[in-house]
């Protein structure tokens, strides 16, 4: 347990820090990189909390794909190692109040939960739980449909992107 | 659980100290005698122009864009797959029919030429 | 694998195969033979009409309740797949007109359709969030089908982000209901708030950001930012789809989710509602008036329309009131959608080559040239005002009417008034095509006469013939929704 806890708080260091560099640095590009290991600490924290899944996802697609498409999209802008003036501009300080007013509400939501206050001591953890997530996604009485509508929804996304790239590159030669 | 994962927290701490480590000790143990031709760009042949950040081609990020998509199919198909020994033929089949879904998609982006690097 | 599952969702499950072989076999059809893409387009979602209204008085639940197959999702899948048939007849002389025939058009507006047509049937909040992506990912990439074109591409993008984040809300929404009842089906939703489990904040605010998300895509105030934009800038065909197809698609997720999961929130969403639908019908009408695009005209005319609508879910908690209302609302939105799609018919072949902006303008001296087009836009623009007897009368008719049967009166005068200032804009368009001298050329292709004319008939028709269309969508409600 003080294992646990020890590898969280520097976890949580380290996203967090990660998170304030991301919003505060001036190149995207540093910012981009920062993003990773940001990302990269979250998905720690989904193994702290048993959900080796999410920890999976995290690296797979946040890590693995998001982050690769973040990175091209900031090598397409013309400016990717130069400042960009100023970080902060005059809506500032109501923005920070506004998140700041966010996160007394869901802090006090989450606070005012019994499950918040009273934690289960040593829950039971299932060892299998992508195996099960397996199994409920093939089973018609699980997530079958989700599951295959999920893979229509993904042939539609490719072709939008294929035809909204696709056509933003060819302009001219487009029969 | 935690300890079979505590093996890939001590991988990366590994990978990531092994370079650290190397860069740093040769940093502290290298002689330093700067010069300005030391400094120069290494490069064969001629000296090199202008930024070496130069804009990207479109094209890659429609690549990106495609790799997302069959990236996130492979984050449905992982479970499938660990749970590929206790399924039935139907279940296989139904991650079968997932993957022809997507299949379409692939054989879609190719007649349109998404992958032509022109 | 259960084969009664299967056979609930047979249209939907035909129509996304027909879509998914569509879109492969298009890439073999050659250059000059793609008509046979529109024609397989249109037979795909005939045969899907066929198949959905032979659903009709059965109620069926499958895949462990995730769908509900009831005459509530029959009736609003025959209305899916009608938008679509008209979408594409209207689509193919345009697009070819103005230099977008893009094949990809088609099998998207399936995928879309079948998107729509799921969401009618969802019981399970994650249907919910997939068929809302599944009906708005094509409708972004059709915004931007003619998409060198600057207005296209911004209007793509707009809705796009703005899509996104209503979808981040929805998905938010369903995270927080799923944290407060433990469960995803909307029954077994209202069984945990009827047991007293429910962690009753966290389910109000989930609800809230699901009503949040919704009114995203139903476009009411104060969320209807993106439509003018998208409405302008996406090809004038895509737009007549949207404009019926996203609206009642969500409007079928707001009326599912807060009369079946949350019965008991009603009461206390109806002041939320009131407000929602009061600013809608109001801001819709007034801005409106101004504008010079007819594009834009329409785009807030159908913001008012929402919110009209709106106004049949605020009775919600009264169950006298509730099965009247929620079917005066089923009444209008066919009513609207057949009148939208007309009316975007007409705009669409009226529309310049290059596919730009249409003005009021550009409507003018319509009559001398194109009689009949003119006519069809008159009784279009006289259905929206709710002039009898037209079918858009009687749509406000039953709306206004359960509206004070609610106990809201205050509201139907709110949209009574509005519906005065409507008629500005919309008299404008006919002084336009019948009082103005100029050249207005328009498409002579007869696929869009005949569409233009088809549809105006059938607002005549339900106008002359009202009570048929409202008994079937209290019909509608009586197997499912009650």
């Amino acid at each position: 347990m003080i294992l646990d806890q020890v590898i969280f708080l520097i976890t949580a260091v380290v996203v967090l820090t990660a998170a304030i560099l991301v919003v505060s640095v001036p190149k995207m590009i540093h910012a981009a990189l920062w993003l990773i290991l940001a990302l990269a600490g979250i998905a720690v924290l989904f193994v702290l909390l048993q959900a080796p899944f999410f920890a999976v996802v995290q690296v797979i697609v946040y890590i693995g794909a998001i982050a690769v498409l973040v990175i091209f999209a900031v090598m397409l802008t013309r400016k990717a190692m130069q400042d960009d003036g100023p970080q902060l501009n005059r809506y500032s300080v109501l923005a920070a109040a506004v998140s700041l007013m966010l996160f007394a509400v869901l802090t006090g939501m989450l606070l005012s939960w019994d499950g918040a206050n009273n934690l289960p001591v040593n829950p039971a953890v299932n060892p299998d739980t992508i195996v099960n997530l397996g199994e409920s996604l093939t089973n018609p009485q699980g997530f079958l449909l989700p599951f295959e509508v999920a893979s229509i929804l993904l042939l539609a996304a490719l072709v939008g992107a294929i035809y909204i790239g696709r056509e933003h590159r060819a302009g001219k030669e487009e029969e | 659980m935690t300890i079979s994962w505590l093996y890939i927290g001590i991988f990366l701490v590994v990978s990531l100290g092994l370079p650290a480590v190397a860069i740093i000790l040769a940093g502290i143990l290298a002689p330093k005698k700067p010069s300005p031709e030391k400094s120069i760009i290494y490069e064969c042949g001629v000296d090199t122009h202008g930024e070496t950040w130069v804009q990207f081609k479109a094209q890659y990020y429609l690549i990106g864009l495609v790799f997302l998509i069959f990236d996130i199919e492979t984050v449905f198909l992982y479970p499938w797959a660990v749970a590929f020994d206790r399924l039935g033929l139907f279940a296989v089949l139904e991650g079968l029919l997932f993957i022809g879904i997507l299949t379409g998609g692939l054989v879609y982006a190719w007649k349109k030429g998404a992958f032509e690097w022109a | 694998m259960s084969l009664s599952d299967l056979l609930i969702l047979l249209p939907q499950a035909f129509l996304l195969v027909w879509a998914s072989l569509l879109l492969l076999v298009d890439l073999f059809i050659s250059k000059e033979r793609k008509v046979i893409t529109a024609i397989l387009g249109a037979a795909g979602l005939a045969i899907t009409l066929g198949l959905t209204s032979g659903q009709w008085g059965s109620r069926a639940t499958g895949f462990n309740q995730m769908v509900v197959v009831d005459n509530f999702s029959v009736f609003l899948s025959g209305l899916f797949t009608l938008a679509g048939l008209v979408a594409i007849v209207i689509a193919y002389d345009n697009m070819r007109r103005t230099g977008i025939h893009k094949t990809e058009f088609y099998s998207l507006l399936l995928f879309s359709v079948a998107g729509m047509m799921l969401m009618s049937a969802a019981a399970d909040l994650i249907i919910v969030f997939l068929a809302l992506e599944l009906l708005s990912i094509p409708l972004y990439i059709l915004a931007g089908l003619a998409v060198p074109r600057a207005g296209s591409a911004e209007g793509a993008i707009k809705y796009f982000l703005l899509g996104a984040f209503a979808s981040g809300f929805v998905l938010y929404g369903t995270a927080l209901i799923f944290g407060a009842t433990q469960g995803t089906s909307l029954a077994g939703i209202m069984a945990s708030i009827q047991s007293g489990t429910a962690e009753l904040p966290l389910l109000v605010i989930g609800a809230a950001l699901l009503l949040v998300g919704f009114s995203f895509k139903v476009a009411a105030v104060p969320f209807h930012m993106w439509t003018p934009d998208v409405y302008q800038g996406a090809p004038s065909p895509v737009t007549g789809f949207m404009s019926i197809g996203a609206k009642a698609a969500g409007f079928a997720a707001l009326i599912r989710v807060f009369s079946l999961a949350f019965p008991s929130l009603a009461g206390q969403f109806a002041p939320i509602f009131a407000v929602l639908a009061g600013l809608t019908m109001v801001v819709g009408n007034v801005a409106a008036v101004s504008q010079v695009s007819i594009k834009r005209m329409l785009a807030y005319s159908s913001i008012a329309h929402a919110g009209y609508i709106l106004m049949a879910l605020v009775p919600l908690a009264d169950p006298s009131v509730a099965a009247n209302s929620t079917a005066s609302a089923l009444t209008y939105l066919v009513v609207y959608g057949i009148t939208t799609l007309g009316a975007w018919a007409v705009i669409s072949a009226v529309e310049n080559a290059d596919g730009g902006d249409t003005s009021v303008r550009d409507l003018s001296g319509l009559a001398r040239q194109h009689p009949w087009l003119a006519a069809a836009m008159t009784f279009f623009m006289l259905s929206f005002t709710g002039i009898p007897p037209l079918a858009g009368f009687w749509g406000k008719f039953y709306l206004f009417r359960t509206a004070i049967e609610g106990g809201y009166t205050t509201l139907a005068i709110i949209g009574l008034l509005s519906s005065l200032v409507s008629a500005w804009y919309y008299l404008r368009v006919i002084v336009m095509m019948y009082f103005r001298e100029s050249e207005a050329g328009a498409s002579r292709a007869p696929s869009i006469q005949i569409a233009a004319i088809l549809l105006a008939l059938a607002v005549l028709v339900l106008g002359l013939f009202p009570s048929g269309l409202f008994q079937l969508a209290l019909q509608a409600l009586a197997n499912g929704v009650s």
